[in-house]
Formats: structure tokens, sequence, C-alpha cells
């Protein structure tokens, strides 16, 4: 597909409407649901007229709605949000997914979830020890990637979490304790790898054929975890390699919040990524140059394409579009290449609300156009 | 030679005070609910506590949110900042940001500790604080202090504290300082860790003074570690081959962490028992002390609770002079 410079994607999920949250429990919308529903319908036109889902919500009858009809609303509110925002490459927000985690690994066999964990303050996530072989239930995501490919004008783009996540944010006991003996760094290590490459052979690889068959064709591989450990660069890499190599789509690799210089020269050798798609704004400004990590990209020789991270999704401050379009001009600067830009938020935007998310997304987008239109006519 | 074990560091929060917690969060239960709740658990680690032979007590540490923020929260000088990652893990803590060199505030701390070990007697309880050099090294230091005034200042700041304690009758106190493997200071950051401990030495007045080094490998560190005037040097062992730690402890006691709270795999009594005879052998330190590699709350409650089981299994075992 031939594209102009700087096209847009999105990168992660929305905030859940309210009206889609209580429509899913069945409980009627209350007044600013019902607002919200109104307001943004008038806006993206997710619903038609004659949905019935959509008119029994704002009638008072959800019990009448089955939760899969409210998630096929919400899915088509998210994909028009996007849409209508003006991004060439979208999905539908995740919203039918509650996390990238617990939902993958429900549909594998060998895990075992044990409980919760605290991330922080009052904040937990549930977490699973591989108990045995790792196996794929069955591929996942594919009924959600259908209801995007038919319903979306845009093209989509689907994300999927990484092997190395699941297995960071899980226990290893099945690979690590065939290890014999005190299970020092080594063996941990060693064991890691394995579990990581099983991950990505036996669930992450049939499910991404299966997509593929269905006619996905850019895939994120979401690898959160990513600089967690700094010396297992390569492990990411590797479960990257053995989950993708010989298929047929665009693959991305979206990393955030993370140490990327520790990432560097290993992660590299993820060879069918074909775009890395990271945050950048977010430690950018206060006298910090956040697209100066971009240089290593240079340094190494790398000329993939960049999903260039141009909106903070932890500020409720809204980029101007001048700043969108400084930031894509300094990052194509540094790489020397504008036709390697992608232009994306940091990371999903559901940390802000729907309003905050969408003026961002507009100014993202006129941010893009300024810079198109600064290269067709440089000043 | 005596073989200690106990806690070194937060215990997980089992799933009703989860739900609790997150409750709160979401406005659906009340401060005194959950407060009650964490009442009970604590009497339940406790419990476990006394029941495997652990002690000095601890109570789990259930409420504090982080190893630093009862500090950042009260000390004048200290504002609460962004979540940050926790090392090498996938758990966070706010990173405390200093604006000017900071102080203490009386009193805050006692009331902050875990209620449950001190009763009645707080002389069974152990007290787990920041180490100074982690400390400093951890939070954002805008206070225009450098590294190693402030790494010197805080072992002033948590010396009082300790004084304070001993006041109230606690007689152990640990400090956590994974930085000290994670990033072994050097020239006159070593010299201003060792000058932090030395004014945590002299108010500690004859207590117990731990310093636990946990998610890196104390070797490198240990000539420095080895020097601190502190009663236990704790190492982590799935970072530490303890047997190539080099001499110089001068029959000081040595802490073995020899549960690895990264995986709920549960270490063999009879392994923690061959290396604690290695370590006696070589090293003979004056006392071992057994317990968590780190903290145990990057584990849910079910697995830390089985975990717990070896260390008084593993001191049988050496006891017994039993091999596998």
């Amino acid at each position: 597909m031939s594209r102009g410079l700087f096209p847009t994607q999105e990168i992660g999920s929305l905030a859940r409407p309210r009206w889609q949250l209580l429509g899913q429990r069945g409980e009627p919308l209350d007044a600013k649901a019902r607002d919200e529903f109104e307001k943004w319908n008038a806006r993206l036109g997710f619903a038609t007229p004659t949905d019935t889902s959509a008119a029994a919500l704002l009638g008072s009858r959800s019990r009448q709605v089955d939760a899969g009809s409210v998630k096929d609303l919400g899915a088509l509110f998210g994909l028009r949000f996007f849409e209508t925002a003006g991004l060439d490459r979208v999905y539908d927000g995740e919203a039918r997914r509650i996390e990238m985690y617990e939902h993958p690994i429900r549909q594998m066999k060998g895990f075992q979830f044990l409980g919760h964990v605290r991330s922080f303050d009052n904040k937990y996530y549930l977490k699973a020890a591989a108990t045995g072989e790792v196996k794929l239930e069955q591929p996942y995501h594919l009924d959600e990637f259908d209801f995007v490919k038919a319903h979306a004008v845009k093209e989509p783009k689907l994300p999927i979490t990484g092997p190395y996540t699941l297995a960071d944010w899980s226990y290893n006991e099945y690979y690590l304790g065939r290890e014999k003996g005190w299970k020092n760094r080594a063996v941990r290590r060693r064991a890691q790898r394995e579990f990581v490459v099983e991950i990505a052979r036996r669930a992450i690889r049939p499910t991404l054929q299966a997509l593929i068959e269905r006619g996905c064709r850019v895939i994120q591989i979401d690898e959160p975890a990513a600089g967690t450990h700094p010396d297992e660069a390569d492990l990411v890499a590797e479960g990257f390699n053995a989950a993708t190599d010989g298929l047929d789509a665009e693959f991305s690799m979206h990393i955030c919040f993370s140490d990327y210089r520790s990432l560097f020269p290993a992660l590299l050798e993820a060879k069918r990524c074909r775009q890395w798609a990271w945050e950048f704004a977010n430690r950018d400004g206060d006298g910090r140059d956040g697209y100066e990590v971009l240089k290593m990209f240079q340094e190494y020789g790398d000329t993939r394409e960049i999903g260039l991270g141009v909106l903070d999704v932890h500020r409720d401050e809204v980029e101007r579009p001048e700043l969108v379009r400084d930031r894509i001009e300094r990052a194509a600067k540094i790489l020397g290449d504008p036709a390697r830009i992608w232009v994306n938020p940091d990371c999903g935007l559901r940390t802000r609300t729907l309003s905050i998310a969408y003026q961002k997304l507009e100014n993202m987008v006129a941010g893009a156009r300024l810079a198109r239109t600064g290269f067709d006519n440089p000043r | 030679m005596k073989i200690h074990a106990s806690l070194t560091g937060p215990f997980p929060r089992p799933e009703p005070l989860v739900a609790a917690t997150r409750d709160l969060d979401r406005g659906r239960t009340t401060q005194e609910s959950v407060d009650e709740l964490f009442a009970r658990t604590e009497n339940e680690v406790v419990a476990i506590e006394r029941r495997l032979g652990l002690e000095p007590l601890t109570g789990g540490y259930l409420r504090w949110a982080d190893v630093f923020r009862p500090f950042a929260e009260t000390w004048p000088g200290f504002t609460v900042g962004p979540v940050t990652r926790w090392f090498e893990t996938n758990t966070f803590y706010r990173q405390p940001i200093l604006h000017a060199p900071p102080e203490r505030t009386p009193g805050a701390l006692a009331s902050q500790l875990p209620v449950v070990p001190r009763t009645p007697d707080a002389g069974k309880a152990k007290v787990i604080l920041p180490g100074p050099y982690t400390f400093a090294g951890l939070l954002d230091n805008r206070s225009g202090e450098t590294l190693e005034a402030l790494t010197h200042r805080l072992g002033r700041l948590l010396g009082e504290e300790v004084k304070e304690l001993r006041t109230l009758g606690y007689a152990v106190f640990q400090f956590q300082e994974p930085l000290l493997v994670v990033k072994p200071p050097k020239g006159p950051r070593a010299e201003a860790v060792s000058a932090a401990y030395r004014a945590i030495a002299e108010a500690a007045n004859g207590a117990t003074t731990i310093v636990w080094t946990y998610f890196g490998d104390a070797a490198p560190a240990f000539p420095l570690l080895a020097k601190l005037p502190v009663g236990v040097i704790g190492v982590d062992l799935a970072e530490t081959d303890a047997t190539s730690l080099s001499d110089g402890i001068d029959r000081r006691a040595i802490g073995l962490g020899c549960l690895d709270p990264r995986t709920t795999l549960v270490e063999e009594a009879y392994d923690v028992a061959a290396i604690v005879r290695k370590v006696q052998e070589k090293l003979h330190p004056s006392a071992i002390w057994l317990g968590p590699g780190g903290p145990l709350d990057l584990l849910p409650w079910e697995p830390a609770v089985r975990k717990l089981h070896v260390l008084p299994a593993a001191i049988q075992a050496v006891n017994a002079g039993a091999d596998r």
C-alpha cells in the first residue's frame, strides 16, 4: 500500500465508555452514560438508528442486551473513534479485552493461576505459574479480529501480547523445575529461554498463523516487559523470532517505559520485526530530549520503521499540532529518512478520558499533516 | 553456632486483603473495615512466624505501600513521586522526591510499624527500614546535596529513628540494601556508606543491626560489606555463591537469603543445609540468619507460606547433620 509521509496509527487500548461498562453488567444506563453514548454517537456514528442493541441500552432495557452485543458496540465505538480522529491504521481500542496477560494465558494449557501479586499501592495483578508443558488450547483474538476486519474502513492492526512478556509475568516452575540443583542465575536464564521459546512456538505462533489465515496483515507484538531484565534482551528477540519466523505479515514490536539503551544491540536480532513502536514523548521536555535514543538505531545501522510515540499518555495536557510536528521533524533528522516514521501515541490512551484521548489523537493527526507539508515545502 | 530464621521483608497480602484494599480504592468499603482486616492478617502472619519458629517477628509489613513511603509521607523535604520499577521486577514503588535536605519527624515511624509483633514485647520484633545507600540512590534528589552527603545524612536520620525505637524496646534493626550489590559504591560513595552505618551503629547502642542485600551478587561488594559496623550481613543466594565470598567478617553473623521470591518452586531444605555447612566451614561466622533472599511479596500468599516452611526444615537438617 503506498502512503504519504508520516502515516498515523493507534497503539493500544482506550478507556472503556461508561455505557459499555454498565451495559455489559446488564445495568440500566444512568443519565451520564446515556449522555456519553449520545454525544459520542453524534460525533462518531458508531451505532445506526436501526441498531436494536443501542436502542435497548438507551431505552433502559440493558437486561435485554447480551454482553457480547454490548462488546460489539464497544468495538465499533473504538474503531470509529480512531477512524474519525483521522488515523490510518486502527483497531477497536481493545474493547473486548480486560487486560493483556490473563486472557492469553487462559487460552493455554500448562498454566495454573496462583493468586495476586501487588504491583504498587493497592494495585495487583493475577499471576500464573507454568506447571506443565505449554500448549495452546485454541488460537485467540480471532473473533475479535473478524469483527474489526468486517467493520474497519481503515487498515486494521492487531495487538497481541508477546512471548517474553507472558513468560516474564509468569512463574516458570516447569522448565526451571527440570533443572537440577541450586537455581543460580545461569540456571534460571537457561530455563527462562526455554520457557519464552516454548510460549512463542506453541502458543503465539499458531495464534498468529490463524490470524493471518483470516486476513490479518499487520500485527503489533506487545513486549512491555522487554526492559525488565537488561541482560535478557536477546531472549525478547529470540521469542519474537520463534513466534514470527516465516510468517507472512507486517510485524512490529511495541515497548514502552523502558531503558531502551539496555536493549541494544541484542534486540535488533528480532529479524521479522519491521517496525519498532516505542514511547518517546513521556521522556521529552523539561530539558530532556526524548528522541535522542533514536541515535542508537543509526549507531547500529538499523534502518527499520519507527512507530514514533508523540503523545504522552500520562498527562492530560493535549499536545499542540506544532509540538507533534516538531517531534516528528526531530526524529526524521536523527533517522535521516522521514519515510521510516509512523506516528502514534506513546502507548494505549486508556489512562486518559475519552475526551482528552480524542483531542490528543486529532492533534496528532494534524501534527503529522503539518510535518508532511513541511517536508513537501521545506521551510 | 546459632542459626536464626526470620522474614527479611514485606510479606504478600492474602486474597481477602487484596479484595478489601481494591474495594477501598473503589469506595466500596470503609477504611475502618480494611484496618480491621489488616490487623487480623498481621496476627495471622505473626502466628505463622511463631509456628515456624521465625524470630524476631515482623508482622509482614502489610500496610506499607513500599519501603520508602512512611518516610516520604512524613519527613519534611519529601513528596511522593511517580511509580517507578523496583529493580528487575514487575513491581513498583513511588519514587520519593527530595526537595530540600531531609529532616525526620519524631514519632512518625513508630506509629507505622506493625502492631502485633511488638505486643507485648517489642524486643522480639524486627524493624525493617530502607538502608541509607539504597534510599539515597533511588530517590529523585532535587535537594542540592551530593549522593555522598545525602547517604551520610540519611544514615544519621535513620540512626535517630533507631535511637527513638530503642527507647520503645526494639532491639533488632534490618536495613534493606539491594542497591549496595546491584550498584556497589566505590571511593567517596563507599566512604559515605561506611559513615552512614557508623552513625547507625552509634545510635543502636548494642542493638542487633542487619544489612540485607539482594537482587545482586554480593561478592564484588563484600570487602565493603564486611567492614560495615553491623552485626549481620545478608546476601541473596539466588545471586551470590556464598562459598565464593572472601573471609573478613571477623566472626560476625552472616545472613543467607535462601528462599528465592522470584520463583514459586520451593527450595530443598537439604540444599540450603549444604550451603549453610559450607559457609560455616569457610567463613566461620558467629551466627547464621536464614531468610528470604528478597521481598517475599513478589509471590502470592500461598506460595510464600509454602516457602517459609523450608526455613525450620533447613535448620533441622543442619542440626541433624543430614545429607541428601
